[in-house]
């Protein structure tokens, strides 16, 4: 710097033009273009490319999340749907299964009634039945024991009653009737 | 007699003829069935010799009686049996069994004859169920 600053100093005092006077040197400012050029040169050759390639992987990066994040909002939708659908499918079958239950209950209801009922009127018809046969041995039982002591009682009776002369009235009796 | 065994049949036909002729055949007869051993058989024989007899118009009746028969009731069971028979000759065995209680049983080798209370009493007795 200090080469510089000797150096426009000297040109200052050697040309004087204006210029000079507003402290621009030519040479300098060529130098200074020179190495802005080159400066140029080396950003567009070996930076810029590698900036832009970041840029741009960032950029694709980004639009493919965005992409990503459109397709899973998408997927979000749909798989709102499709649970909105499920849902409704599973209402739809819980209240199959809740009627064809309740159809079924009433139908094992209706079942055991009817059992229930066939079953107590066989039980009603059974206690008939022995009721009558029960009725008819006693009816029979009543009979024999009325044979027997009807039969009891004549013999008791006919034992002590039947004198000669009526058992000689019941032999004439009986040999009348025979001849 | 010789020991041969005779069919009771044969035995009673000889027998109802010796009787029909008026010989006793009591003793003839113990002596047979003695000999040819076969006293088991006596009752059998004495039925078939009644039955003989019956044939031959000679009717022996057991006949059963609560009481005693009296001369009356025996002419007039004799003249009921001569009459449905068509015996020749009836002669009656009078029994009493007083547990007959009343009425006559009339027992001939081919039929019987029931009148008697206790029988129609069985009869009764008999319809139990």
């Amino acid at each position: 710097m200090d080469f510089l600053t000797q150096f426009a100093a000297t040109e200052e005092a050697a040309s004087g033009d204006i210029m000079t006077t507003l402290g621009i040197h030519w040479e300098l400012l060529a130098f200074q273009i020179i190495a802005f050029l080159i400066l140029v040169w080396a950003l567009g050759k070996f930076v810029y490319p590698w900036l832009m390639k970041s840029v741009d992987e960032r950029q694709a990066k980004i639009e493919e999340s965005v992409k990503a994040a459109e397709e899973a909002e998408k997927k979000a939708e749909s798989a709102q749907e499709d649970i909105a659908k499920l849902l409704k499918d599973a209402r739809v079958e819980a209240k199959d299964i809740v009627t064809t239950a309740k159809d079924e209950a009433a139908a094992m209801v209706a079942d055991a009634e009817g059992k229930a009922k066939a079953r107590a009127e066989k039980i009603v018809k059974d206690a008939h039945e022995q009721l009558e046969k029960d009725v008819i041995a006693a009816r029979k039982a009543l009979h024999n024991d009325t044979i027997e002591l009807v039969a009891l009682a004549t013999e008791k009776i006919v034992g002590k009653t039947v004198s000669e002369s009526v058992d000689k009235k019941i032999i004439a009796q009986a040999v009348k009737e025979q001849a | 007699m010789a020991t041969t065994k005779l069919s009771r049949r044969k035995i009673a036909a000889y027998f109802a003829d010796e009787l029909i002729a008026g010989r006793s055949v009591v003793k003839p007869l113990a002596a047979y069935l003695v000999e040819a051993k076969r006293t088991r058989e006596a009752a059998l024989v004495v039925r078939d010799i009644e039955s003989a007899l019956a044939d031959r118009g000679v009717l022996l009746a057991d006949v059963s009686t609560a009481r005693e028969l009296t001369a009356e009731m025996k002419k007039e069971i004799t003249g009921f049996l001569t009459q449905t028979t068509n015996a020749k000759s009836v002669h009656i065995k009078p029994h009493v069994d007083p547990h007959l209680l009343g009425g006559v049983r009339i027992d001939t080798p081919s039929t019987r004859l029931d009148t008697t209370i206790r029988h129609r009493l069985n009869k009764l007795t008999a319809t139990k169920i």
